[in-house]
């Protein structure tokens, strides 16, 4: 029975080993390919790097990926896809200073000039949607667990709904973060160049004016090949499915 | 006897009534036949040819009167009626009577009208003359400012029969897609025609578009085959959207508010057609029409392919180009603004801001645009604005600006083009080339071929943030957290938790607050217990026990019931508040009788004062 339990004990720490093994090599590699992403940026073969963190991308994302791919298309003038991609960074991390100020200059360089943020939008965007739900959901847990503790632990009756009342303050103002980001949580981004607005879902509707690329769009409805847009500046018309491409609907097949 | 009283009481109360009202019919006679007066006053002192005055002749003092209406030149007149008027104030009796003319002149000038004869029941008395002045007509001035030549206008068919038409007038009837074809919509009532329009005039064709009108449209007069109509006019455009010939037509629904018939007592073109009198004395009613121009065909034909500029944007039509740029002296770096006017007719929604012959070296970024009507549909200018940035130092003009369209009169594509605009440049730049930047130990690994490559690259932002050297904390999808399902398990948990936690209270707080509530509970709880004790004694055959807990348990019940003092609670209070023949009562003697007594009880009996107890009590809770 002894030497039994031993065999598996064996067989399963060899079983380990091979999966670390393998899961070790495997990062090993994804790292080798990052770093060599990076070295062609640093040699100005963003083209290179592009596809590098492209590829990288189709299995794994992160905040950093999505920075540097943006980078590489800021250098080699895809002003567009950058702005899209330097979005996609800030929705995983959107407290990364590097992404702001790179995605601001990038705006200001290409004219894409946003108006200024009233306070109640610099709240809202100052977390991003899961950092504002992780709280909202932080507090609330707290909310119900004050509730729920019997009298003997909190049995000051003031406290306890004192604590209460912050904790609920805290999941109401949080929520209200979540839900003023998830506003924009289906935005898109142009990334065609010469992008038209069109009266109707068809090529040969009038042209309401073109639409810069890097701009944010508000997708609606969808007929076709095209999609019911609003832009930041409130325009509404109908825009090739094609131009832009939508910052969250992003899931990586493994 | 009694009956031939009151038959006399009657009689004597009629005899004096009548013989009050011939006193008062006498002294009210007296009263008229002292003072008649008459007056005649025409409601204006001044009036147009094709209107007509109202002349009052009234007399005072007087039951009748019959004005002689003397002949004037170039006046008629035309008696409309006549009112009495009786009143009897404070014992006073007046009466007065009105008569009422129309006044109608064939010609203008100045009046008057001499004294009236007028013959009433006491006599014949005498008006005061009237003066009056009658001016043009006020049709014929209006027509003299606003249609001098519009008296020459004709009916066309189908339209002579109507009360309100429309005409549709265009310039042609073929057009290119996207062309705009000016159009003037005109809708005609008859004069004397009220009407309210219940829209605009709406398109009925597939293959167009009508431009947005006007909401306040241009009214004017005009006359046609010497009829007088009220026209309202927009001026619009109509753009073909489809290719091949369409039906066109135009209409409008609108409310008239026609003169009911009435009959004319001067016949043919008198009176009876004025519209003072129409105003005055006819009443309307609505009719709702939808009034529409003949169907037309237009055709929309394609735009060549031959001959068609990379650059157009559906422009069609007569445009012309003007390019300014300024500042022209700058220093690297600073943008110039680059103003471009496309003016004339035509599409401007399709006319697209012109372009730069070569954006090489340039960098431009997009531009604003606005549109300024000018005179009719589809004149007048669009204005771009564009800003540019000189990247090549080398450059010392802004490329030519070209802007490509359709003329549909030459039926050619026309590229129009301003010349290039020389520009200075202040001060010299030096090619310097800035590494690009990036954390240390990158540098470090590509520092041999950094420094061969980077003289070839020029970044076109050289201020953004290094690379993150980092893959950091991955995930595989970019999704809410509210989408993933432990997210979702755990909301669902604290929610259901909160709810419970809630109805908890909620009941707690309801037991508080109900003593009723609090009563039922601890009676069931003190019944259960003392029913655990019965069955026990009865179990032990303890009959002392047995009637102890009976006693108990019907005192415990009783005292929260009543709520009393449960060992105060006495057979005698028992006896007072329950039936007779509750078996409650006998019970609890028995208990009585075996605490001061010693009396026991056989198994038998204590089985059927068990039965009995846990009936009755179980029926109290």
């Amino acid at each position: 029975m002894k030497r039994c339990l031993n065999r598996y004990y064996i067989f399963f720490c060899c079983l380990f080993l091979f999966v670390a093994q393998f899961v070790s090599a495997a990062e090993e590699s994804r790292q080798d390919q990052f770093q060599d992403a990076v070295s062609s940026y640093s040699q100005g073969d963003y083209q290179t790097a592009i596809k590098s963190f492209e590829s990288l991308l189709k299995d794994e994302i992160s905040a950093p990926l999505f920075y540097n791919l943006a980078n590489s298309y800021a250098q080699s003038s895809q002003s567009g896809r950058a702005i899209l991609n330097y979005e996609r960074a800030l929705r995983l991390n959107p407290s990364d200073s590097d992404i702001r100020g790179n995605l601001e200059l990038l705006r200001r360089d290409q004219g894409l000039f946003q108006e200024e943020q009233s306070i109640t939008q610099r709240f809202v965007s100052f977390l991003g949607l899961n950092q504002w739900l992780a709280i909202a959901s932080g507090s609330f847990l707290l909310f119900a667990i004050i509730l729920l503790l019997p009298a003997t632990i909190i049995s000051k009756q003031t406290s306890r709904y004192g604590f209460a009342a912050v904790c609920l303050l805290l999941t109401i103002l949080s929520g209200s973060g979540a839900a003023g980001q998830y506003q924009h949580w289906h935005d898109g981004v142009v990334v065609a160049e010469d992008a038209r607005i069109r009266v109707s879902p068809f090529e040969s509707a009038a042209s309401i004016g073109t639409i810069q690329q890097g701009r944010l769009v508000q997708p609606g409805k969808v007929h076709n090949d095209y999609v019911l847009i609003v832009d930041e500046a409130g325009r509404s018309g109908w825009l090739k499915s094609d131009s832009f491409e939508a910052i969250a609907t992003l899931v990586v097949s493994r | 006897m009694e009956s031939r009283k009151n038959f006399f009481s009657n009689w004597i109360a009629g005899a004096l009534g009548f013989l009050l009202f011939l006193v008062c019919s006498f002294s009210a006679v007296q009263t008229v036949s002292a003072a008649v007066e008459v007056s005649a006053t025409l409601n204006a002192t001044s009036f147009p040819l094709d209107r007509a005055a109202a002349l009052t002749i009234t007399v005072t003092g007087s039951r009748s009167a019959k004005p002689q209406l003397p002949q004037v030149e170039g006046l008629r007149f035309h008696q409309r009626g006549q009112s009495t008027q009786m009143n009897f104030v404070n014992g006073t009796y007046s009466a007065s009577v009105a008569s009422v003319f129309l006044v109608e002149a064939f010609h203008a000038g100045q009046f008057v009208i001499p004294a009236i004869e007028v013959a009433t029941s006491d006599g014949t008395v005498m008006t005061e003359p009237v003066k009056f002045e009658v001016t043009d007509s006020q049709t014929a001035v209006r027509q003299a400012q606003n249609q001098p030549g519009s008296a020459t206008s004709r009916l066309r068919s189908g339209e002579a029969d109507k009360v309100a038409f429309l005409r549709v007038t265009s310039t042609k009837e073929q057009s290119y897609i996207g062309e705009i074809v000016p159009i003037q919509i005109k809708v005609y009532f008859r004069s004397g025609i009220k009407a309210n329009l219940n829209s605009l005039p709406q398109l009925q064709a597939e293959g167009f578009v009508l431009q947005q009108l006007e909401r306040q449209p241009d009214q004017t007069q005009e006359i046609i085959n010497n009829s007088q109509y009220s026209v309202l006019t927009w001026n619009s455009a109509l753009s073909g959207i489809k290719e091949g010939t369409h039906s066109v037509s135009i209409e409008i629904a609108a409310t008239l508010l026609l003169p009911e018939q009435r009959s004319n007592p001067f016949g043919g073109q008198g009176l009876g057609s004025d519209p003072f009198f129409n105003n005055f004395f006819s009443s309307y009613r609505e009719k709702e029409v939808q009034v529409a121009n003949p169907v037309r065909e237009m055709t929309v034909l394609p735009l060549p392919l031959k001959g068609k500029p990379d650059d157009f944007s559906g422009a069609i039509g007569e445009f012309y180009l003007d390019v300014t740029a300024s500042p022209l002296e700058l220093a690297p770096g600073d943008p110039i603004t680059l103003k471009m006017t496309v003016r004339g007719q035509g599409n401007f929604d399709r006319v697209q801001a012109p372009k730069l012959s070569t954006e090489k070296g340039w960098k431009t970024y997009t531009p604003s645009s606005e549109f300024l009507k000018d005179g009719e549909a589809g004149q007048g200018k669009k204005v771009f604005e564009q800003a540019l940035v000189l990247k090549d130092q080398s450059l010392r003009e802004i490329p030519a600006v070209e802007f490509s369209y359709f003329d549909p009169v030459e039926t050619t594509y026309k590229t129009l083009s301003v010349d290039a605009i020389p520009i200075k440049l202040k001060g010299v730049i030096s090619e310097t080339v800035e590494p690009l930047p990036l954390k240390q130990e990158v540098v470090q690994q590509s520092k041999a071929t950094q420094q061969i490559e980077t003289k070839s690259v020029v970044p076109p932002l050289a201020d953004l943030a290094p690379l993150q050297l980092d893959i950091g904390d991955t995930d595989r999808e970019l999704t809410p957290l509210f989408t993933k399902k432990w997210f979702q398990l755990l909301a669902g948990f604290l929610v259901l938790a909160l709810l419970g936690t809630i109805l908890f209270k909620v009941r707690a707080t309801r037991y508080a607050n109900n003593p009723r509530l609090q009563r039922e509970q601890a009676m069931k709880h003190l019944l259960l217990v003392r029913l655990q004790e019965v069955e026990q004694t009865l179990a032990n055959n303890d009959s002392r026990g047995f009637l102890a807990s009976c006693r108990r348990a019907i005192q415990e019940q009783f005292g929260l019931i009543w709520e009393t003092e449960a060992g105060a609670i006495t057979y005698t209070d028992l006896q007072q508040q329950l039936a007779s023949d509750s078996p409650l009562l006998p019970l609890f003697k028995a208990a009585d009788e075996s605490a001061y007594g010693g009396q026991e009880l056989s198994s038998g009996q204590m089985q059927e004062f068990a039965d009995a107890l846990k009936k009755e009590l179980e029926g109290l809770v």
